[in-house]
């Protein structure tokens, strides 16, 4: 009896939180896009799609900061748009590291003439 | 932070449309493939931080993202041809004890943060500001009662993206400036790196005798 109720509030508690997504589900949206970002580095042979990889790690460090700078406008915080500033920092910062590191990918390219990481051994012990 | 009615409808439309596009990003065989697999999951992430109500960074995204660094991303795709590579028998992920450890670790993260970590951070959190998340709800519902209604007259025009410029231009001024130094640092570093032998013989960076032994291979991509 007490087992049934208490699955019962646990369940009508999920069913108002798929309703109503507040701070906790976007952290949670994020930080899947972080894992899958940090798997694609991990395990992919391809240099730019390691960068897109890195790219999704970006977007969800972006999305922490938008989250919890809504949560901060709504509890009324001081500077409450701080996330929001440093998000703007995070894209251009993404883009600089996109442009040098698509120029590295060429001139790897035109010297090795290849992509595959695995292949590109020239430093390693 | 509550989104109500069809906003928590899109809330998971979008959600789940990233995150399936960023696992087909991942997993994808062709790179084009990722690539247009990364602009949707990117598109998806500023769509929602429009429902976070932050939509001057959902416009950046988009114009600097999907629009700047995703057609550079395509550019070098076909400038280094990796299709052809992709259509043969090599394998696109690494080797298998890698990937396994790889996967597990993460596994093990993504259970902690999931499962554990997100919930009751943010159950202590909520604990903490009880009070001014009550006192603040409705503060915000009549701020934005007192907007200016849009053209169609189904939402109000919101001063988030004035304010986020007054931001940057006040507060977070030097580091505004530094960002742009960084982003000319960027542009010549890149055009440094991407120069052929040719281009840096015109320009006199390269030793003669250098030149002399250079490779014939340089023909083929001189005209990029």
């Amino acid at each position: 009896m007490l087992l049934q109720e208490t699955s019962g509030s646990r369940l009508s508690t999920a069913v108002e939180g798929v309703k109503h997504p507040d701070l906790s589900k976007f952290l949670v949206i994020a930080a899947i896009l972080f894992i899958i970002g940090v798997a694609g580095v991990l395990t992919r042979r391809n240099l730019l799609v390691i960068f897109m990889s890195i790219e999704l790690i970006l977007n969800a460090a972006n999305l922490n900061f938008i989250a919890f700078s809504r949560y901060w406008q709504d509890i009324g915080g001081g500077n409450p748009l701080a996330g929001q500033v440093f998000t703007v920092f995070i894209i251009v910062v993404a883009a600089a590291e996109a442009a040098i590191g698509l120029g590295i990918v060429i001139a790897l390219y035109r010297n090795r003439e290849t992509i595959w990481i695995d292949e590109i051994d020239l430093m390693k012990w | 932070m509550i989104l109500s009615g069809w906003e928590s409808v899109f809330f998971w439309i979008f959600s789940i449309a990233a995150i399936i596009a960023g696992l087909l990003t991942v997993m994808a065989r062709n790179a084009v493939h990722s690539a247009l697999f990364l602009i949707s999951s990117l598109v998806s992430i500023a769509a929602l931080f429009i429902l976070l109500g932050a939509e001057f960074i959902a416009g950046v995204q988009i114009l600097v993202y999907v629009g700047g660094v995703m057609v550079l991303f395509l550019f070098v795709i076909m400038l280094v041809n990796v299709g052809a590579e992709e259509e043969g028998r090599s394998p696109i992920f690494n080797r298998l004890p890698q990937v396994t450890a790889a996967l597990v670790f993460l596994g093990l993260l993504a259970f902690v943060l999931v499962a554990y970590a997100i919930p009751e951070g943010f159950k202590g959190l909520k604990d903490r500001d009880q009070a001014k998340l009550q006192q603040a709800a409705g503060a915000r519902d009549a701020r934005e009662q007192n907007l200016q209604t849009g053209a169609t007259g189904v939402s109000r025009i919101t001063t988030q993206t004035e304010r986020v410029g007054t931001d940057l231009f006040t507060r977070a001024s030097l580091p505004f400036e530094i960002a742009s130094l960084l982003l000319l640092v960027a542009i010549i570093g890149s055009v440094m790196l991407a120069r052929t032998l040719k281009q840096e013989a015109a320009a006199d960076d390269v030793d003669p005798e250098v030149l002399g032994h250079a490779p014939p291979a340089e023909t083929g991509t001189d005209n990029i």
